[in-house]
């Protein structure tokens, strides 16, 4: 029996390689999209943000979170927000905020995009479920 | 549709509580019901006199005073862990509803969010 889809939005606080959110999350949303469900949105929040750096270089034999997520996010065009006000803390630039701050470079991992808290409360609105992925703080 | 945020996070070891702060205020902004839980050591954001200069932090209380501004709708503080931490009526902010039945205040939303 097929169960009635269900649309999700995913958050994820937790970072990768301080924590298992991350990867948490990329296994339950793969076997979302494998059960007929729908991902509507995928939202890093606080020290979630980190999975969007574009330079996180781990050794060859492991696991490249950041490149594992943005190829599902392409692959099944999935739209992922990175919190602005997470992200500046913490130095996860797109082109725009460093611009706008003078910094020396940006490091944004497509397709990841930065906006507000705004897209997570659309995600309450809208999906019928909101996941979150929390790191061990 | 109302959403809870639980903060079970002292107010200066972690940028969670903040951060969960500022969802309450984003959904208060965008007139969505939200409310928050204080429980656990979380209880000490509602200590009155916090006094964060010397970690270079500025307090939380300022930021929580602006709950009802931005419309948040109600501040919960767990009565156990209060009494555990010793808050009472002297030293507790105002505005705070005490809670001895968490049960009851969970079944009352929609959403119960964890700060991370």
């Amino acid at each position: 029996m097929t169960p009635t889809p269900l649309s999700y939005t995913l958050v994820i606080t937790g970072a990768p390689w301080s924590s298992q959110a991350p990867q948490s999350a990329l296994a339950f949303a793969r076997e979302l999209v494998t059960a007929g469900h729908r991902v509507d949105r995928v939202f890093l929040y606080g020290e979630g943000v980190l999975l969007a750096s574009a330079l996180a270089s781990p050794p060859s034999d492991e696991v490249h979170w950041p490149r594992q997520w943005a190829g599902f996010l392409t692959e099944h065009s999935v739209p992922a927000t990175v919190c602005i006000a997470s992200a500046l803390r913490r130095g996860i630039i797109d082109d725009t905020e460093q611009a706008r701050y003078e910094l020396p470079a940006s490091n944004l991992l497509a397709p990841f995009e930065v906006a507000g808290l705004g897209d997570w409360v659309e995600g309450n609105l809208k999906s019928d479920r909101i996941i979150y992925f929390h790191g061990s703080n | 549709m109302s959403t809870l945020i639980v903060i079970d996070q002292p107010p200066y070891g972690s940028w969670a509580g903040r951060e969960a702060l500022d969802m309450v205020f984003s959904l208060a902004a965008f007139d969505q019901p939200a409310a928050l839980l204080f429980t656990g050591a979380g209880v000490n954001w509602l200590r009155q006199q916090q006094a964060p200069d010397a970690i270079g932090q500025k307090s939380v209380e300022k930021n929580l005073s602006a709950a009802p501004v931005f419309g948040v709708e109600e501040i919960f503080a767990d009565q156990a862990s209060c009494q555990r931490f010793d808050l009472g009526p002297d030293n507790l902010v105002s505005g705070v509803t005490l809670a001895a039945n968490l049960q009851a205040v969970l079944n009352a939303h929609r959403h119960v969010t964890f700060a991370g």
